[in-house]
């Protein structure tokens, strides 16, 4: 890798193992890096030990998901998703465990897989795929098993709600479908740029981001960010924050989010954005938090640069790693 | 009374006792003549032992006698008692007896002495007879072992070996009969054919020189008749001239320069023979010339004495690197020293290097005798007279032509670690002051010039011809592309800047049909200029923008949108390609640090530019480049959404074919042309 593609390469996702003491970072090469984070925190740490200890090409287009699950780390690129063991990877046998692609009816480009989750109500992985469907693979079986239609544009992302059993989906297309897992029906469908408190028309309607905690959801793209109450089906904050957000997490009392511009937002639930924290990526595309660990406690940040800011304390950058 | 009495009665014993022999000898009156009294006799006749028991009896007997006479006397016995008397006579009687006794152990003692005195003289005579011949006995055997280790001179005379001789030598010398059996003889025999054939070979020796001397002479005849044929075969050669000219075969000028060579300083001749080589053997396009005064070298190779004469008569143009060269702040003699320094050798080597197309690389090599390293000077002469591009004129300058030939070799910095501290003598701060005038020190030009610095990362140690002979092929190969890549870039940058984007057909493929952007501009900037733009800071800092890189920037337009591209060129260019920085004026300015689709086209001309390189060695990178980024500002423009609200046309109709507008989590564009369907696609 030379430096003219250091400087054009962006790092789309990241995922910790289980253990916590390790992350792996997808870029848009189709590379998996994996950093050892108790070597990068440790007192006596030098420039060596924030380059990754392993770098493997996983995929062929970019690794846009990233996914730990059950000591498998599961990672989607060039339309397929691929399992690797992390036992094995800390080990650096790179080999995956297995390869699946979902059934695309579109034929001239693969489409894309744009963001995964996971079921553990039934041990599935949902996958928001860039043929506009949500795919269902069953994990036990190792075949997908269902196909949620609906969107009229590709899926940037999905989530699961747990305790309700509730996928969640969000589109270029400007809507946040929301699907019982167990049927594989649309129960709701809610389209942001449609409420004007959150439309920003001079951007355009996709979201592309969203989460959720318990009768919350944070979405947001194209429209601004903005706390949705489920059961009513109501905006309750909208986040005055300039630029599309791509990834944003409920953090304790506050959301982190993370998109267009250097800077990770704070923001309090009632809708004020308390802090923006300067990082090294001109935009970012991915926030980590671990949690695993409680000594590598974390927050993690990449972007369009081949740097992953860490943060040990939410207010600061503490140091970066790099490819 | 009594004491007197006693002295008779001793007198008359000792008569008594001399007269016991006598009475005794009377007694033996028969051989009287041969017992005469003598004590000394009667000494010999007595056992010591028995004396010794008689005086013992005597002893006791007169101890006896005296208690019996004091018992007497006690029992008052009166003076004169008969029984004291016949007591004291007896007395008397034992005390002669002792009394001779007493002289008997004397005469005895004084035998004795006598006796030992004798036998010890005896004893001394003889020991001294004895070592007497100790001392001659060691004597005679130091004398055999001299004998024995005599040491003849023969022994150091190399004989033949024995069959040898009795092969060779005559009977009269070898006499085998004789010497056979005779080890000595055998040796003398064997000297004598020595010496016999020593003095042969000494009448053979005075023969040979005798004939030496004739051939001698006869050599010296020789020599002068060919000396005699010398002029008339110059006068051939001067005839032959007008034929080897016509002919064009140079002889004469190879010899010429060969006679020249051997004045140029040991790096440059290094350099000139491998060339030569190369030139032979590789390269018929590589011609090597010697240029400078000659005469100037010739004093130089003379002892150093003589070259001091050589400062008065340097040439004008020395002169003139003088006064450029001197600086208000110091002095006229550091200024000669400085001069001194960094002076030339008077002979040069001038290389021309031939390219394909007709164009020549004209390449100068000098020596600096007092600093040990040799310079280039560069120039370019092309066939056909080259359109002048403003923005090329830093490409065929001598200053940038070969720089970074080898990755990081500026030749600003002299490579000899020695110069240093010759040059903090004379007070110079960086040679880099002076290349100008002397010409760059590339790693490389040392290289070929056999002379190997130590750096920091130094590999095998190669050095002389052999470190020029594994420089050479891959310098010139080097040289040759460097000078066709900026021949190209020279003729590219001609079109360029009348906004024309060469592409020729082989590249045709890369690229639709119909591009709508155009290219506006392309002017040359400086390093500081392009630092100082804001969309280049991440390439400043990546270390990727560096000072022997040239720097351009290109505007490409489309309607209202302005993108504009600042490219960094590297001297080595097409090896290492150019790096693209985007900022487009459209709708607000955004640049590839805000935008993450102007950051893919970026990477779409940086990252993917094997695509583009083209026909080898891939001259046409850069205008390949320029045109992608046509091709990509025009799916940029096309693909952008529409805002509803407002009303009217769009200004850029959608032409391009795209599979999808936009795709993945940060929704980039299609910017990836495939030939031929002629649609665009995602990465």
């Amino acid at each position: 890798m030379g430096p003219v593609e250091l400087l054009h390469m962006t790092v789309f996702s990241q995922s910790f193992s289980p253990c916590g003491r390790f992350l792996a970072a997808g870029n848009n090469y189709g590379q998996v890096a994996l950093f050892s984070l108790a070597a990068a925190l440790s007192p006596d740490a030098t420039a060596a030990n924030q380059k990754p200890v392993l770098t493997f090409k996983a995929h062929e287009g970019p690794v846009f998901s990233l996914l730990s699950n059950d000591g498998v780390l599961l990672s989607a690129g060039n339309g397929e998703v691929s399992a690797w063991s992390w036992t094995e990877l800390i080990k650096k046998n790179v080999k995956p465990l297995w390869t699946k692609r979902p059934d695309y009816k579109s034929g001239l480009e693969i489409p894309e897989i744009n963001s995964m989750a996971i079921n553990r109500r039934d041990n599935s992985l949902a996958v928001g795929a860039g043929d506009n469907n949500v795919h269902i693979l069953d994990l036990e079986h190792g075949a997908f098993k269902a196909t949620l239609q609906g969107h009229t544009d590709y899926v940037h992302c999905v989530c699961m709600r747990e305790r309700e059993a509730e996928l969640l989906s969000g589109g270029e297309d400007g809507a946040v479908r929301m699907w019982d897992s167990r049927t594989g029906q649309c129960v709701h469908r809610i389209e942001l740029y449609k409420y004007e408190s959150c439309a920003r028309p001079q951007y355009g309607k996709w979201i592309s981001c969203l989460t959720t905690d318990s009768d919350w959801m944070l979405c947001g793209g194209g429209p601004s960010l903005s706390l949705w109450h489920l059961r009513s089906l109501s905006p309750t904050s909208v986040f005055p924050l300039s630029g599309c957000q791509r990834q944003a997490i409920f953090h304790q009392d506050m959301i982190l989010a993370a998109g267009d511009g250097a800077f990770v937002s704070h923001c309090l639930l009632g809708g004020e954005v308390k802090a923006q924290i300067p990082c090294t990526a001109p935009s970012l595309n991915t926030l980590q938090l671990n949690t695993r660990s409680s000594e590598h406690r974390m927050l993690t940040v990449g972007g369009g640069s081949n740097r992953i800011d860490i943060f040990t304390n939410l207010s600061y950058r503490a140091f970066s790693l790099s490819f | 009374m009594s004491t007197d009495a006693l002295k008779k009665r001793k007198s008359k014993v000792i008569r008594g006792e001399g007269g016991n022999p006598e009475t005794k000898r009377g007694r033996g009156e028969v051989d009287q003549d041969v017992r005469s009294y003598n004590e000394e006799g009667e000494l010999d006749g007595r056992d010591p032992e028995y004396d010794y028991q008689q005086y013992k009896e005597s002893c006791d007997s007169l101890a006896k006698l005296m208690s019996e006479i004091q018992e007497l006397k006690a029992n008052g016995a009166k003076e004169g008692n008969a029984e004291v008397e016949l007591r004291r006579m007896q007395g008397c009687i034992h005390f002669m007896n002792l009394k001779k006794l007493n002289r008997l152990a004397h005469m005895r003692l004084k035998k004795g002495r006598d006796q030992t005195h004798e036998a010890k003289q005896k004893v001394d005579v003889l020991h001294l007879q004895l070592q007497n011949l100790l001392y001659e006995v060691m004597h005679l055997q130091k004398e055999i072992s001299k004998c024995l280790e005599f040491k003849s001179k023969h022994e150091e005379i190399d004989l033949v070996s024995e069959e040898e001789f009795y092969q060779d030598a005559p009977e009269e010398i070898s006499r085998p009969n004789l010497t056979r059996n005779d080890l000595h003889q055998l040796t003398l025999a064997r000297l004598d054919w020595e010496l016999e054939q020593r003095k042969r070979l000494a009448e053979k020796y005075k023969e040979s020189l005798s004939m030496k001397e004739k051939i001698q002479k006869s050599i010296e005849v020789k020599k002068e008749h060919l000396r005699s044929l010398q002029p008339g075969l110059n006068g051939i050669m001067q005839a032959s001239l007008p034929v080897q000219d016509y002919l064009s075969m140079p002889f004469e000028k190879t010899q010429k320069q060969a006679e020249i060579a051997r004045h140029l300083p040991p790096p440059l001749y290094v350099l000139f023979v491998q060339a030569n080589a190369y030139g032979e053997a590789c390269d018929k396009n590589l011609s090597v010339s010697i240029c400078g005064d000659v005469d100037e070298a010739r004093a130089l190779s003379k002892p150093p004495d003589d070259s001091q004469d050589d400062e008065s008569d340097s040439d004008a143009e020395e002169e003139q690197e003088k006064t450029k060269r001197r600086r208000p702040t110091v002095g006229g003699q550091l200024d000669d020293k400085r001069r001194e320094m960094l002076k030339r050798h008077p002979l040069s080597l001038n290389l021309d290097l031939q390219c394909k197309d007709g164009s020549t690389l004209h390449l100068y090599f000098f020596y600096l005798m007092n600093l040990n390293i040799m310079t280039v000077k560069t120039k370019v002469s092309t066939s056909t007279d080259l359109n002048t591009a403003i923005s090329a004129g830093e490409l065929l300058k001598s200053d940038t032509l070969l720089s970074c030939l080898y990755s990081s070799d500026q030749g600003r910095e002299t490579p000899n670690p020695a110069n240093r501290y010759q040059f903090d003598k004379v007070g110079i701060v960086s040679f880099s002051d002076y290349v100008d005038e002397l010409g760059y020190p590339y790693m490389w030009v040392q290289n070929l010039g056999g002379l190997h610095f130590p750096s920091e990362t130094s590999e095998g140690v190669l050095v002389g011809s052999s470190l020029s002979a594994s420089h050479m092929e891959s310098t010139m190969k080097l040289l040759k592309g460097r000078v066709q890549s900026r021949l190209a870039l020279n003729k590219q940058f001609a079109s360029l800047e009348h906004s024309i984007i060469p592409i020729t057909s082989e590249c045709q493929h890369l690229f639709p049909a119909k591009i709508v952007s155009r290219l506006a501009r392309w002017t040359t900037i400086s390093q500081q200029e392009y630092t100082e733009l804001s969309f280049t800071r991440h390439v400043s800092e990546a270390g990727l923008a560096r000072e022997t890189d040239l720097y351009f920037m290109g505007v490409v337009e489309r309607g209202t949108a302005r993108l504009h591209a600042a490219v960094v060129l590297s001297p080595r260019y097409p090896e290492i390609s150019p790096l693209f920085s985007l900022s487009l004026n459209w709708k607000g300015e955004r640049s590839g640090r805000t935008d993450d689709n102007l950051r893919a086209m970026e990477s779409e001309v940086n990252v993917f530019k094997n695509e583009l390189q083209g026909p080898k060695p891939g001259h046409q990178l850069l205008t390949n480049q320029i045109a992608r980024l046509c091709v990509c500002l025009d799916v940029y423009l096309e693909t952008e959404v529409q805002d509803d609200s407002v009303e009217g046309p769009r200004e850029f109709p959608r032409e391009k074919m795209c599979l999808r507008t936009v795709r993945g989590p940060n929704r980039l564009k299609p910017f990836k042309y495939n030939h031929p369907q002629g649609f665009f696609s995602h990465r």
